[in-house]
């Protein structure tokens, strides 16, 4: 299916991003802008009204209003002590997870985007085809296959049986390839070995500064995806000192209002908009390359 | 990964036969890393899936079962398994709705967006818009479950309605929109960004060409939009197949079909019933499908241009 | 009972009464554990029962050469999940599980189990409550697990809203569907009675259960599958009847919707496992605190005996994977008999105990505490611990129960969309249920 995503013309150098022209909104495009900003923010708005209530409060007062007086404070104390504070525990776990997920994936993507972009061997175009492939087999039925593997070499319970699968990741390596094809020109490549450049600093020293946008971008994603994980780590990870935030928060909804406990609703909540949190600043602060990196995945067709 | 010059021995040889060797290594040296772990974390594990789909579980009046080979049998199973294929059903109607919906509702906020000077407001929607993709699904769905609840819902408090949002029958149109509202910022971010890439140029010349706004947006944007809208359909449609958090995340707040989705089913098939053998050859039937639709798909929006 | 100036003989009474409780409490000593194994062992253990880590520390102490290391992987389908995965693994496995009665024969089914009788198990038969040892051994022969807690079956109700509306607590259904048609009346409609749960089988086939109903069977070398048995019949016939009438209503439980209900004095009664009450008094809180009152099930036919049925309650098995077999059964033996274990698991986790001496435990009834105190001081431990004794003792499970678990809301969603008549969904249930058990190998008719 790659084949026809992206095309074999050689590289285009990326288009200037240019000012948008033209006037400002009309009034029907600002009603409908407005009204998908509503859509979107409501939920979140909820979270902001939910995460300072009690139990009493969210049942009696108005969903998407403040209630007074605040219980922040106590949500947070139960949040950070429930469990001797293994809440703060699993929020560095994320961070592990997601940190060490972005960082090794952007380094093997780049990589293997490197080799498929720049060099041409015996089976690339299949063998490119086949990880691409990969995205559409649902991980549900892996479970049993990589817990007995994981288990063969002894990885369950690590945290590497979280973040090594999460190093592959297919999307990235398309679009790295897809960097590399326009980021970095062959003839640069070739004017570098002319010069006697070992392949690792064509690679490192020269191609990668110009392929940044699209390590932020693969980073990014990776980052996204194993913060968002649920899935595998339920599968591979038996201790709750290992769980990240999504299992964790998971864990307690299931348990607390069943178990003759008081229910930790708006806990939580406000655990859920804490463990956001890391995302959005991830995405207001790099947004100006992850954008970037978008834009020359799909504008190459 | 500071010097990744080549060992020593192979440099040896004569320039020439060094190249054509360097030629020859280099892609392999630079792809191990990637291939050794899609090895062991996917092409083993889908072996090893393909392997066990081929066993079916024997029993003899009580105590456990025993695994023998079955062949295809799991498979001609599946094709016989009213639940599973009605999950495929499901989807399709997903597919059909959700799908273009979003893609839709993503071009059109990408477009009016592209088509103003970027100044604050363009930033705050743009933030606005992909905010939920932020949120992992297992929240999103943990969240909506609340929004959804017929007492408690907000919706339901202003409109002093009593809809139960997660009756069997909207069920997957409530499932639908918490996909909608994760994804479509998401969409948009993309075709937004292939929209700020084209070169400015090209509007100047059409718009010398005497072009409307309309014109531009007809003839030129949404062209250049096809390849992007193209992988965000085929990832939709990926991502569809797989819906699952949603689906898990609302079950213990009311009825739920097994079915709902392929991969909820699949998914009890393994964890309730413990039929591992049975549950990967849905998972490749899974695989294979989602590969077809996707293909379809592409031949189709190639065939038109 | 407050008298200003207590006569002396009173006074008198009362301390010998005190003294004979603390006989009573050191009569009812534990039974004699197996011996604990000499060398250093560790025990891994999945539990979601709340607080367990502090009552293995107890145990520790007692045993010092076995510690435990307690994991919480969330309720029933999470923990099942990653059982079943590393049991099918063949590693991975802890040595000790918590596993609901219902679910107990799909894990024995996988082979995965220790028959406990070959460390000594059967031994201990004598100090559970009977019915729970059918749950655990059902052919009285090899032994599953351990039984922890119990789930006996009464009703509670808001002895205001009762009281308000001059109705008598219900001691028979009929009384019952009267009351039901009187709080509608009084009330316009705004309050029910009771609650259906349309997606928790085993609350209904509780209620099946009390009245005889059996559903699973085995017979020769397979099963006899009979959900559309005739006590399921009239029991779903009944409730469906009150539910067309708008009398009761459908919420979900452990929703936030139900608490909401609960707390607002909309539902007026409902029918809860003796680990429920637990869950009003932390769910609601201070609201509605103190109105709420148990009484026993009702009955179909006035007087006798009170039946009961049983709702969840989980057990304690040892997997074939654990290197301490010995070790792990001393624990799961000693977490559900001993005396400061039972007692730990009331007061952390609301378990009602599976212990014959258990069901004395002083701890049951302490009206300084939830869920007593929740219950206006009510001795709510004797109304569930006479329901436990009423609890049919020939009750059975099926390994595919999980699949038949989840049918059930599909078939009672179609029957309260109309789509189908109660005897229709019990039909429905049953052959599509018939059918998927067949097609997973099992011998059932």
């Amino acid at each position: 299916m790659s084949g026809a995503l992206r095309s074999e013309a050689p590289a285009r150098r990326l288009g200037k991003p240019r000012k948008s022209s033209g006037p400002r909104f009309t009034p029907l495009q600002t009603a409908i802008l407005l009204l998908f900003a509503f859509y979107c923010l409501l939920p979140l708005w909820w979270m902001l009204t939910t995460l300072a209530k009690d139990n009493g409060q969210l049942f009696s007062t108005p969903g998407f209003l403040f209630a007074l007086p605040s219980h922040l404070s106590e949500n947070l104390h139960t949040l950070f002590t429930r469990q001797d504070g293994i809440f703060a525990r699993w929020l560095v776990n994320s961070v592990v997870y997601a940190g060490l997920t972005a960082a090794g994936s952007m380094v093997v993507s780049a990589m293997a985007g490197y080799a498929f972009s720049k060099f041409r061997f015996t089976g690339r175009d299949a063998l490119f085809n086949v990880i691409l492939a990969t995205i559409m087999v649902p991980s549900t039925a892996l479970v049993l296959p990589i817990f007995l593997l994981m288990q063969q070499i002894g990885l369950i319970n690590t945290y590497w049986a979280v973040i090594l699968p999460g190093l592959v990741n297919p999307f990235g390596l398309y679009l790295m390839r897809l960097f590399w094809d326009a980021g970095f020109p062959s003839e640069l490549m070739e004017a570098a070995r002319i010069d006697g450049a070992s392949e690792g600093t064509i690679f490192y020293q020269l191609g990668l500064p110009l392929v940044r946008g699209g390590l932020v971008t693969v980073a990014l994603f990776a980052f996204v995806g194993a913060w968002n994980n649920f899935f595998l780590p339920l599968v591979v990870v038996n201790k709750e000192e290992l769980f990240p935030l999504t299992l964790g928060l998971s864990v307690w909804n299931q348990t607390s209002s069943s178990s003759g406990q008081e229910p930790l609703y708006t806990v939580i909540v406000l655990g859920a908009l804490i463990s956001i949190l890391p995302l959005v600043i991830a995405f207001l602060s790099l947004g100006r390359y992850w954008q970037g990196g978008l834009a020359s995945g799909a504008v190459k067709g | 990964m500071t010097d990744l010059s080549l060992p020593t021995a192979l440099q040896a040889p004569s320039p020439r036969r060094k190249k054509a060797l360097a030629n020859r290594f280099t892609p392999w040296f630079f792809l191990a890393p990637f291939l050794t772990v899609f090895a062991a974390f996917f092409v083993a594990p889908v072996g090893y899936a393909l392997y066990l789909s081929l066993f079916i579980k024997k029993r003899g009046g009580f105590g456990p079962a025993r695994q023998a080979f079955g062949g295809l049998t799991n498979y001609v199973r599946a094709f016989q398994d009213s639940e599973f294929l009605q999950s495929l059903l499901h989807i399709l109607l997903f597919m059909v709705i959700q799908v273009p919906l979003m893609l839709l509702a993503a071009t059109a906020l990408a477009l009016i967006l592209d088509g103003v000077k970027n100044g604050f407001a363009g930033r705050f929607f743009r933030t606005a818009f992909y905010l939920p993709y932020t949120l992992p699904s297992v929240i999103a769905g943990l969240l909506w479950g609340y929004l959804y609840s017929k007492n408690l819902s907000p919706f339901n408090q202003i409109t002093g309605l009593k809809t139960d949002f997660l009756a069997s029958g909207i069920l997957l149109f409530s499932i639908g929109n918490i996909v909608t509202w994760t994804w479509t910022g998401y969409n948009m971010i993309t075709l937004y960004a292939a929209l700020q890439n084209v070169p400015g140029e090209l509007y100047e010349a059409a718009r010398i060409d005497g072009a409307s706004n309309w014109d531009l947006t007809r003839y030129v944007k949404l062209p250049l939009l096809r390849p992007a809208l193209t992988l965000s359909a085929i990832f939709s449609v990926i991502g569809t197949m797989q819906i699952f958090s949603e689906p898990f995340v609302l079950r213990p707040l009311g009825y739920v079909p097994d079915n709902i989705t392929p991969n909820t089913y699949l998914y009890l098939v393994v964890a309730r019933d413990g039929n591992f053998s049975y549950g990967a050859a849905l998972a490749v039937l899974l695989a294979v499908f989602t590969f077809i639709l996707s293909g379809f798909f592409l031949r189709s929006v190639q065939g038109e241009s | 009972m407050s008298y200003a100036q207590p006569p002396r003989l009173l006074k008198k009474t009362a301390l010998l009464l005190s003294l004979a409780l603390v006989a009573s409490t050191a009569l009812a000593a534990d039974p004699a554990f197996p011996k604990a194994p000499t060398d250093k062992v560790q025990l891994e253990v999945w539990s979601w029962v709340p607080g367990l880590d502090k009552t293995a520390a107890e145990f520790t102490k007692q045993y010092p050469n076995i510690t435990v290391k307690i994991t919480n992987l969330g309720g029933g389908p999470q923990t099942y999940t990653k059982l079943r995965t590393a049991i099918e693994a063949k590693s991975g496995a802890p040595d000790v599980a918590q596993i609901e009665y219902g679910f107990l024969p799909a894990f024995a089914d996988t082979g995965g189990l220790v028959d406990l009788s070959k460390y000594g198990a059967s031994d201990f038969k004598k100090y559970f409550v009977p019915w729970t040892w059918g749950q655990v051994s059902p052919d009285g022969q090899a032994v599953y697990a351990i039984p922890q807690d119990t789930g006996p079956f009464a009703m509670v109700y808001r002895e205001d809203l009762l009281k308000k509306y001059g109705i008598a607590t219900p001691k028979t259904w009929d009384e019952y569907a009267k009351a039901a048609a009187t709080v509608n009346t009084k009330s316009a409609g705004k309050v029910k009675l009771g609650n259906f749960y349309t997606t928790f089988a085993p609350w209904f086939m509780a209620m099946a259960w009390a009245d005889g109903g059996q559903f699973f069977k085995r017979d020769g070398d397979g099963w006899v599958q009979t959900l559309n048995n005739a006590s399921a019949k009239k029991v779903l016939n009944y409730w469906y009847a009150l539910i067309k009438k708008g009398q009761i209503g459908t919420l979900q439980a452990f929703t936030a919707d139900y608490w909401n209900a609960a707390g607002a004095g909309s539902v007026a009664s409902n029918f809860e496992a003796a680990w429920g009450p637990g869950g009003y008094a932390g769910s609601l809180k201070d609201k509605s605190a103190g109105l709420w009152r148990v009484a026993p099930l009702p009955q179909w036919k006035a007087g006798g005996k009170v039946a009961s049925g049983n709702w969840g309650g989980s057990s304690n098995v040892v997997t074939t994977q654990s290197k301490n077999k010995e070790a792990a059964t001393l624990f799961s033996l000693w977490l559900n008999l001993s005396q400061t274990a039972i007692t730990a698991n009331w007061n952390n986790g609301g378990l009602f105990p599976a212990s014959d001496a258990g069901l004395a435990l002083p701890a049951l009834d302490d009206k300084t505490k939830n869920p007593s105190k929740f219950f206006g001081g009510q001795n709510i431990s004797a109304v569930y611990a006479e329901a436990s004794r009423g609890v049919n003792v020939n009750f059975q499970w099926a390994p595919w129960f999980p699949a038949v678990n989840d049918n059930f809301n599909k078939q009672m969603d179609k029957m309260i969309k109309g789509q189908f008549t109660p005897d229709q969904a019990l039909d429905a249930w049953q052959a599509e249920t018939l059918a998927g058990a067949k097609k997973e190998g099992f011998t059932v008719k």
